[in-house]
């Protein structure tokens, strides 16, 4: 744990965890110090533009890009537990300054240092066993790979990976992992009927997986799909991977 | 063109989404196709697949980019072989054309092998304004023909439909006694259109590909009916998109390996029917004539735009529409047009004009599934993205996708996350209106219990709380925690 | 006719690509090449071909197996005869119907097939027959037998391209269609079937040949609540008796 412990990393850590779920950023912080990282926390951040972006409003994700350009540029390493902010900051973000090669430049060295969380845990920090953030958890788990994770950034292994090796922790196969939850930011209020056909599919798997905790690496899926499961009185709890690493999360 | 629905995507997507018929017709497709195609990759392992997928699109692209080059040599291939090379503008250019040939060569019984340009094009009730028989000969195009309806899929056009549907509808329009065997079903419309192709003056076919170097048309199926619809009868015209040239013949290895696999999970169809000019002087049998159309029809407004060109190197396979999330719920129908699916939400409106079709590129959570399984690579999410942006702050209000209060909210959402102390008393109201409730339970605009919003009175969040709980804002934010607890400073 | 000029119609293509009428600027490879340099690529394919013969010849017979096809393997036409003998006792049909390419010096089953009291059309146009006449031959024929021009070890599939004396529709029309395949005729890929053809266009002074036909399998659709029915337009059994 030494090893890391010149590594530097601040968190963005999105709209959605600061108002929403802030334990889940409590718990990132948790696990990332007990890994010897210094953690910083740049206090003028809000949200890195995604659900305006993709709801069209380029100008307005550009105003709300760039604010974060300017507070993370002298970052060592920036980590961000939610896949989607992450693909935004490291995928969009190109898109939405390549008109403009000074801020394109700024989105290319920003995108070169922002890492997903658990993609920062596998693969900067070199963590392949979970017990060395002293995680432990007992009950079974089920595993939500969030789409733009998966298909934005192309981590599909990491979560997984850690997953496996908490103490105690059983992993239960989920049918249709990899199908959308029917989030989709300003989808799932646009088109209500759709998204609660998708939502209430992926509900069903997760009953059926037999798992008492639904695990994800993205807040907002997990929004959705614990508010389905709420509204159909489910046991199951939905956490966040940092919760399951984290031994001092409830 | 035929009737453009796309303006009426909410209303049946939601009559869509709560038909369990169709919903099981949906899964059977989706499972069965993309479990065979899976199974396919497989068997010649991902890198390998990987590198046709690039040969692949290394094709379109160079093509695309070129492809006035291409279309002029193909003219010249296709006139060298004896046949004639007609480009159409638009639909009624093209339909033009065939009417043309229609009534110049004395055609009165057409067959047609699938093609989804020719539903693009509304062409057989123009044929059958010319008072001649048409006939589609493709089992699922005979269905919905029989039926009156347009395909549901691009691979499947009946999808939709049930054996218990096809049954009633053989009673009801071949006037035979109801019978849901299908194998039986399949075998009375083998007996009908056996007839029909051998008395047909005219076949008409799609083409899957076009080769510029040789002039050559590829059409590739199961039922065994493109080739007899372009052998059978004395004139054979084919129909298709201008994007579907390929340079040379060797180019087809790539498509070939890939179209099948992606589309049914098949190694190979049955058929792959190649025709390059009518029947020589010493064929046994053949066209007469051989005609191939090329269609416009909106395709250069994608080749212009930089965002959209890519949509061009599509090669209708449908993979996306069996991975989708969205369409596996809704099917064809709701779309509104011939081009269903994550493809579809990209082609029609760039086809119909975005304005009638600006709702489609919306319905999507751009998961980014279909752009995983696309044998060309194509980055669908990414021009539904650049849709989004072309309606969201047009200047021109028949192109903008939403109502004005969407703008205002956007312009809103960006102000008040451009300021933390805009943003800090934001939440603050936040609480204190989930505390109204407790004050005055009659107007809350929340029903909450404590940790959940059950009930939003206010628009947008009631969409969501219509079928699903939200939480509600905690006692702090992270912003908070961090100041008060977890800031090195403190500790 | 009507219809767009061609001159207007590429304008408009170069328009909305914002192009000069040019060739493109990096020249495609593939048709960059000479005849000479197909011919090396084609002896090279040849040569791979004969030193696998035996692997490829089983590989021909796997993917056709998986294609759908009954696949037979003979190793004298003697053989082949007497499979062909039971296919044609068994089916019961009166009439079969044969193209008139060189395999069947081969292999002359003729006589065996009248013998069981069939009657035996070949495919061959004369003062007598017209293409109407041969036409309804075919459809009253219960099997078409063939020959093929290639079979192509990577997917399965029999080759047929326009020969005196072959009928698309003897493949097409009967019931039960049965492929002649010799060792000569075996290409493992798709590449050297195209690659093939194409030397061949540019040796023929740019003719393709009418048509290039490929058939793997019998006939088939899905398009009922995805059950898989074969026999719709095409043959609903297909043989491949592979002489090799
Ligand atoms: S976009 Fe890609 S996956 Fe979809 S139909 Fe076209 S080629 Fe197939």
């Amino acid at each position: 744990m030494t090893a890391n412990a010149k590594i530097t990393a601040d968190l963005f850590i999105t709209c959605v965890v600061d108002q929403l779920y802030p334990d889940v950023g409590v718990s990132v912080v948790r696990v990332l110090r007990r890994l010897g990282v210094t953690v910083g926390f740049p206090t003028d951040q809000t949200c890195c533009g995604q659900p305006v972006y993709n709801t069209g409003y380029s100008q307005q994700a550009r105003t709300l890009a760039k604010r974060v350009l300017e507070q993370f540029k002298d970052s060592e390493y920036v980590v961000v537990p939610s896949g989607s902010c992450a693909a935004t900051i490291r995928v969009f973000y190109l898109e939405i300054f390549d008109d403009d090669t000074e801020l394109l430049a700024e989105a290319k060295a920003l995108a070169a240092k922002t890492y997903e969380f658990s993609e920062f845990l596998v693969n900067v920090l070199k963590v392949d066993d979970a017990a060395d953030c002293g995680a432990g958890h007992e009950g079974t788990v089920t595993y939500h790979p969030s789409c733009h994770l998966l298909r934005e950034l192309g981590v599909k292994s990491e979560p997984q990976k850690l997953l496996q090796s908490v103490p105690g922790l059983e992993q239960k196969e989920l049918e249709g992992a990899e199908i959308c939850c029917g989030f989709g930011g300003t989808f799932s209020v646009k088109f209500p009927h759709i998204s609660e056909g998708m939502v209430t599919d992926k509900v069903a798997n997760i009953q059926a997986s037999g798992a008492d905790t639904l695990v994800s690496c993205d807040m907002s899926c997990l929004m959705n799909i614990g508010g389905a499961l709420n509204r159909q009185e489910s046991a199951i709890k939905v956490r966040h991977l940092a919760q399951i690493l984290d031994p001092e999360s409830e | 063109m035929p009737e453009i629905k796309t303006q009426d995507f909410t209303a049946a997507s939601t009559a869509a989404i709560l038909d369990p018929k169709l919903r099981r017709a949906l899964d059977r497709v989706a499972e069965g196709f993309h479990v065979a195609r899976l199974d396919r990759i497989e068997e010649v392992t991902q890198d390998v697949w990987d590198g046709w997928k690039d040969q692949a699109r290394e094709i379109k692209v160079h093509t695309i980019e070129n492809l006035d080059y291409y279309l002029e040599l193909l003219d010249k291939n296709v006139t060298a072989a004896g046949g004639q090379l007609h480009f159409a503008k638009d639909a009624d250019e093209a339909n033009e054309i065939v009417a043309h040939i229609v009534r110049t060569r004395n055609i009165k019984i057409v067959t047609k092998s699938k093609s989804m340009v020719s539903e693009e094009l509304g062409l057989n009730p123009v044929l059958e304004a010319l008072g001649v028989e048409v006939w589609e000969t493709d089992l699922g195009e005979y269905i919905i023909q029989l039926a009156e309806e347009t395909p549901s899929h691009l691979v499947a056009p009946a999808l939709h439909k049930s054996k218990e549907d096809v049954a009633a509808l053989f009673t009801e329009k071949l006037g035979i006694p109801y019978d849901e065997d299908i194998y039986h079903m399949a075998a009375t419309a083998r007996t009908i259109l056996r007839d029909k192709f051998m008395e047909a003056d005219l076949g008409i076919s799609g083409a899957n590909f076009v080769v510029a170097e040789t002039g050559t048309l590829v059409i590739i199926t199961n039922e065994g009916n493109g080739r007899l619809c372009t052998s059978a009868p004395r004139v054979h015209i084919g129909i298709t998109g201008m994007e579907k040239v390929i340079p040379s013949m060797q180019d087809l290895s790539a498509f070939l390996r890939l179209l099948p696999r992606s589309a049914t999970g098949q190694r190979i169809t049955s058929y792959v029917s190649m025709t390059t000019g009518p029947r020589r002087s010493d064929d046994e049998d053949g066209p007469e004539e051989f005609h191939l159309i090329l269609v416009d029809n909106g395709r250069s407004k994608m080749l212009a735009d930089p965002a959209l060109r890519e949509a061009l190197y599509c090669i209708r396979c449908g993979a996306c529409l069996n991975i989708c999330p969205v369409y596996s719920r809704i099917g064809g129908h709701a779309y509104g047009w011939v081009y269903p699916g994550p493809i579809g939400a990209v082609v029609s409106p760039m086809l119909v004009g975005l304005p009638k079709a600006k709702e489609l590129p919306q319905a999507s959570s751009l998961c980014g599934a279909c752009r995983e399984v696309c044998p060309v690579n194509i980055d669908i999410p990414k021009m539904l993205l650049d849709l989004r942006k072309k309606t969201a702050e047009s200047p021109d209000s028949s192109l903008r996708s939403a109502p004005e209060i969407e703008r205002v909210l956007a312009r809103l959402y960006a102000k008040l996350m451009s300021s933390p102390k805009l943003l800090k008393m934001g939440v603050k109201f936040g609480r204190f209106a989930q505390k109204l409730e407790r004050m005055t339970p009659v107007f809350s605009p929340l029903t909450t219990d404590g940790k959940w919003i059950r009930n939003a009175h206010i628009p947008i969040l009631s969409r969501w709380t219509k079928s699903r709980d939200l939480p509600t804002l905690p006692k702090q934010t992270f912003h908070e925690l961090w100041e008060k607890e977890l800031s090195p400073d403190d500790s | 006719m009507p219809g767009t000029p061609k001159a207007e119609f590429l304008q408009s293509v170069r328009e909305a690509l914002g192009r000069e009428n040019v060739p493109p600027i990096e020249a495609y490879p593939r048709l960059a090449e000479t005849p000479s340099e197909l011919e090396q690529q084609v002896a090279q394919m040849r040569q791979h071909i004969e030193d696998n013969l035996p692997a490829l010849l089983d590989k021909l017979a796997k993917m056709a197996a998986l294609g759908g096809w009954r696949v037979h393997r003979a190793s004298r036409p003697e053989d082949v005869i007497e499979y062909i003998e039971t296919l044609a006792r068994d089916s019961g049909t009166a009439n079969v119907v044969r193209s008139n390419q060189d395999v069947f010096n081969q292999i002359p089953l003729d006589a065996t097939l009248t013998n069981l009291g069939l009657t035996v059309t070949t495919v061959l146009r004369d003062e007598t027959t017209t293409r109407e006449s041969l036409r309804e031959e075919i459809r009253q024929s219960g099997i078409g037998i063939t020959g093929a021009d290639y079979a192509l070890a990577e997917t399965g599939s029999v080759i047929v391209l326009p020969r005196k004396g072959l009928a698309r529709l003897i493949s097409v029309v009967p019931p039960v269609h049965i492929a002649l395949v010799r060792a000569e005729d075996l290409l493992e890929t798709l590449d050297d079937l195209f690659l093939l053809r194409r030397l061949e266009y540019h040796q023929q002074g740019g003719e393709m040949g009418s048509y290039l036909n490929f058939i793997t399998g019998p006939s088939r659709t899905a398009d009922i609540e995805m059950t898989i029915v074969e026999g719709v337009h095409g043959p609903k059994e297909v043989h491949m008796i592979i002489l090799g």
